[in-house]
């Protein structure tokens, strides 16, 4: 994510889309949309969630296009967009005891979550060490409130300024710092006592 | 000695702070601070990024572009020169004028003369001819219908789900009159109707297709183009009646 202003390829597809031309806005999809599913997953830790607010939050600023001010970058634009799109998803599913239920509608040879295969090249205990390693991590992110999750995975995973998050979280700058410092701190006390580490 | 605090320690190692000489300066010799900052180090190793999923993009840009409306800002920018402080008491009084102008035409020619009606969400005229009245119970039943799934947050029930697939089967005849009438804003919304009415009779229950659902009727406007379609329908039937008293 960055401030830069858009390039003319961009400012040209917006005036096209504009225009009536729906297909120009695919070249904005092919720059953006990878990025705004890697945030979208960062913040939701599902795959399939983080496609479902990636195609929301690029409608949303479709249908929002004509009142979008070109004085910043369409980039910053989508991704606030996705990423308040991602805190509400994760707040509604919060209230969705039914979300983590076991899918028996799914087919479970495509379902990450219902089997792992394990990756043919480690052996069982690479697998296992793997299996838990992911396991501790998740249980620990869960203790973050969504406003946690989201400035610590911004800022530590993408490399986004606290400006940025503090912009596109409608915070301020100290509000976003904390956000990540009390995030780093719960994560650090959630892994002292397997690392027997220190204070 | 002044130890820094954890905080602080965060900051620096995630170079945020802005006494970091002074920081690495007091770890070479606090041996008690060092160890908290490794153990801030470890933790952002730990939790550093991993590889996220890459989505098809042709899947979704096909998703996402039959959801997409062709947009068309030629009235704003022509309108543009509204903002002029100067132009609006012109335009008050033009309107005034106007207004004079067409009550007095009202008044002199008391007939009702039929126009055509723009306000179904820049789609252009539903109708203006007197609809089949049982297209007005059909629409109030979708309405229902969709208001209660747009506000389930859960899997949907299964007589939620038959209510969709009789739905389903009267939509299809209703589209059809649409097309013969020539009422193509109707047929296209009684169309995305009859896609949300399959996808609810038809897709395996889970809160994920009852979001996804909620997403396409919120964002494609589809409840709200049933309640415009369902009022003109009345409408056109009041009228038809008061024409006929």
């Amino acid at each position: 994510m960055s401030n830069r202003r858009m390039d003319r390829t961009e400012t040209e597809a917006i005036r096209k889309v504009l225009a009536g031309d729906r297909d120009a806005y695919r070249v904005l999809m092919e720059r953006h949309f990878y990025a705004v599913t890697r945030v979208a997953f960062r913040i939701t830790g599902d795959e399939a969630d983080a496609e479902e607010v990636a195609q929301e939050a690029f409608l949303r600023a479709y249908n929002k296009l004509p009142s979008f001010r070109q004085d910043a970058a369409f980039s910053t634009w989508v991704m606030r967009i996705a990423m308040n799109t991602s805190l509400n998803l994760v707040e509604r599913r919060k209230h969705d005891l039914s979300y983590r239920a076991p899918r028996i509608a799914d087919d479970p040879a495509v379902d990450g979550e219902t089997v792992r295969i394990a990756d043919i090249k480690d052996g069982p205990e690479d697998a296992l060490l793997t299996r838990e390693a992911v396991s501790v991590r998740e249980a620990a992110m869960a203790q973050l409130t969504p406003m946690e999750r989201t400035a610590f995975t911004l800022r530590h995973m993408e490399d986004v300024s606290m400006s940025e998050i503090a912009v596109a979280l409608n915070i301020t700058v100290n509000s976003a710092k904390q956000a990540v410092f009390r995030a780093v701190g719960k994560l650090r006390r959630s892994l002292t006592p397997i690392a027997g580490g220190t204070r | 000695m002044k130890h820094f605090s954890e905080d602080e320690l965060i900051a620096y190692q995630l170079h945020e702070s802005s006494d970091e000489a002074a920081i690495r300066a007091h770890l070479e010799e606090c041996s008690l601070c060092a160890d908290l900052s490794d153990s801030i180090a470890e933790t952002l190793r730990v939790f550093s990024a991993e590889t996220a999923p890459q989505p098809d993009l042709e899947l979704n840009w096909q998703r996402l572009r039959g959801n997409l409306s062709v947009l068309d800002v030629e009235r704003p920018r022509r309108l543009t020169w509204l903002r002029s402080g100067w132009m609006w008491p012109a335009v008050g009084f033009a309107a005034a004028v106007a207004l004079l102008i067409s009550g007095t035409v009202v008044h002199l020619h008391r007939e009702t003369v039929p126009r055509p009606n723009f306000s179904i969400n820049g789609h252009g005229p539903l109708t203006t001819q007197p609809a089949d009245p049982a297209i007005a119970d059909h629409l109030d039943a979708a309405e229902r219908l969709l208001t209660e799934v747009n506000n389930a947050s859960g899997p949907l029930d299964e007589t939620t789900r038959n209510q969709a697939h009789d739905l389903l089967m009267k939509n299809a005849v209703f589209i059809h009159k649409a097309r013969q009438g020539g009422d193509v804003a109707e047929a296209a919304v009684l169309e995305n109707l009859g896609r949300v009415l399959t996808t609810v009779d038809t897709e395996p229950s889970t809160p994920h297709s009852t979001l996804r659902l909620r997403i396409e009727m919120n964002t494609s406007g589809l409840l709200l183009d049933i309640r415009i379609l369902r009022q003109n329908d009345e409408q056109n039937n009041d009228g038809s009646k008061g024409a006929t008293e």
